[in-house]
């Protein structure tokens, strides 16, 4: 659906990417992650033929963005970071606005300006003025409008930030209905936001596409190995000391948690979860819980991008 | 040209939409008809000629202050980035919105019509001289609606919108004033950029083709540069 190859954006003599190139095929839902000013919406807005790439080519449903751009927009919906919204239209008006120009069939504008205000949950403030309405169903506007034209290609860019929990969880719902049958970029810098949403991550840094792996992949790999929780009863100082005379890698401290102690610790390569509880159970310690804990994303994004001084032109 | 319409519907219902339209379409006709009364009462006459005079004038002033919001708000309110996206050329988008615009412009000029039924109860106006006369206003209007668009494409701020506006419509309204103070070869390029200049032959009554063609190309020139400058495309 999507293929990428060698692409270059220059702002004046800031590179703001550098030489990407991946391919994304139908149906595949990809996260794209990075710290903000990493280059996720520049490489966007190349994508939907908003700007240009300085060099490199962009195919989208195997047509050149440069050439076709008018042909390739309608394949495609787009949420931008700040939803694309016009105060004083009501959400109905505004979903017509973006349906004629979105080239729906006139035949069809009223059944899918409804189905879109279904979807989205929108029908209760089909009337009333955007303006009046809270940030949650602002983003669902912008959201209806991405899927108005029942694109091929969703690109979302960071569609949660700044709302809160409640509506963040309202806006993944939506997300993940509509996500079915159709190619999903989705671009955040929360991290829980891909684990939620999406099978394949790119993860881009300084304008370079620093990893691309499915989301397991990434959690399974992720330069490190799994971690194991064990919730036991008494005797910590004799508990740690066994973990010291076992010398597992990675030995992480025990916490208390009431009445009960938690031992939370990275296994190494070859050791298994047995390898730590046996010799717990063989000296009488009342293990109460065991739990292998994966790698969350944040985990592993931080490993592929340590925190570094930020860039002047940051 | 679906698009295009859609465009100028969205505009002009967005004029009506707010409450600054009204207070201008209300400032200015107060300030026409005051101008109207003193002129027929002073001059006596069944014409419009110094009418149109302060009508032109009237718009240097008002017209920045309808078209500063076309560009720049879209641009400030992050809907640039969704029409720039949408399969809707730049050509369209800078269409639309001109027509938008010019309707609202019109409608203005339309109101003002009323004058020229006034004239014709009380007298015997020259009728050609009246038509051609509301002609060469709104050919001017039309332009200074261009200019207007051209400047607010340039920028996110309606002030920084309106402000170039004026400034290039000063440039363009009060050079004729300056055609003294040049000599040279300068002096007839002033004369003909100089917009007063052309309506005054329409307040006459003569329709040239070169005043026809300085207001086409005024107006055809303003929307290429606008249409170059909001297409990303074009600046790599």
């Amino acid at each position: 659906m999507i293929t990428v190859q060698n692409v270059f954006k220059y702002f004046g003599r800031i590179p703001a990417l550098k030489d990407i190139s991946f391919e994304i095929g139908r149906g595949e839902i990809v996260g794209f992650l990075g710290k903000n000013a990493a280059g996720k919406t520049t490489l966007m807005r190349i994508l939907t033929s908003y700007l240009p790439a300085t060099s490199g080519r962009v195919f989208v449903g195997g047509k050149d963005v440069d050439k076709n751009s008018l042909a390739i927009r309608r394949y495609i919906g787009y949420l931008p970071e700040t939803p694309p919204l016009y105060p004083n239209m009501t959400v109905r008006e505004y979903l017509k606005f973006a349906a004629q120009l979105k080239d729906v069939p006139v035949k069809h504008m009223r059944s899918r300006i409804d189905r879109v205000l279904d979807d989205c949950r929108l029908l209760y403030v089909q009337n009333k003025p955007i303006a009046h309405l809270s940030k949650g169903y602002k983003q669902r506007i912008g959201i209806a409008q991405a899927i108005i034209n029942e694109p091929e290609l969703l690109i979302l860019d960071e569609p949660t930030s700044g709302l809160d929990p409640v509506q963040i969880q309202q806006v993944r719902r939506l997300i993940k209905d509509i996500e079915s049958k159709r190619t999903v970029l989705v671009s955040t810098h929360i991290l829980s936001e891909i684990e939620h949403l999406a099978q394949r991550v790119l993860i881009i840094n300084r304008g370079e596409i620093i990893k691309d792996e499915s989301l397991k992949g990434l959690l399974a790999q992720g330069g490190a190995p799994p971690k194991i929780r064990v919730r036991f009863k008494g005797e910590r100082d004799r508990v740690a000391r066994m973990m010291t005379s076992l010398s597992f890698s990675g030995q992480a401290p025990i916490s208390c948690d009431g009445e009960t102690h938690v031992l939370e610790m990275e296994m190494g390569e070859g050791v298994t979860p047995n390898d730590l509880i046996s010799p717990l159970l063989a000296a009488g310690i009342q293990v109460l819980e065991v739990k292998e804990h994966p790698l969350s994303l944040e985990d592993v994004f931080l490993r592929l991008n340590p925190p570094q001084p930020e860039r002047a032109d940051e | 040209m679906n698009k295009i319409l859609t465009l100028a519907q969205k505009e002009l219902t967005g004029y009506f939409k707010s409450p600054v339209a009204y207070i201008i379409l209300i400032v200015t006709l107060s300030i026409f008809h005051i101008f109207f009364y003193m002129i027929i009462e002073e001059n006596r006459e069944a014409t419009l000629r110094d009418v149109f005079l302060v009508m032109e004038f009237m718009f240097v002033f008002l017209v920045p202050l309808l078209t500063m919001r076309i560009f720049a708000e879209e641009k400030s309110g992050g809907t640039m980035e969704f029409l720039m996206t949408t399969p809707t050329s730049p050509t369209a988008i800078v269409l639309g919105k001109y027509l938008g615009s010019l309707i609202f412009f019109s409608l203005i000029l339309l109101m003002t019509g009323v004058y020229y039924a006034l004239i014709e109860c009380f007298g015997r106006p020259d009728r050609v001289a009246a038509l051609t006369g509301f002609l060469g206003v709104w050919l001017e209007g039309a332009l200074f609606v261009a200019v207007g668009i051209l400047a607010s494409s340039w920028t996110r701020s309606q002030v920084v919108a309106a402000l170039s506006s004026y400034l290039i419509l000063f440039m363009l309204y009060f050079s004729a004033s300056f055609i003294k103070y040049v000599g040279g070869p300068l002096q007839p390029v002033i004369h003909y950029v100089s917009t007063s200049n052309h309506a005054a032959n329409f307040s006459v009554g003569l329709i040239t083709i070169s005043d026809f063609v300085y207001y086409v190309s005024g107006i055809l020139f303003c929307l290429i540069l606008t249409r170059a400058g909001i297409d990303n495309r074009l600046w790599r």
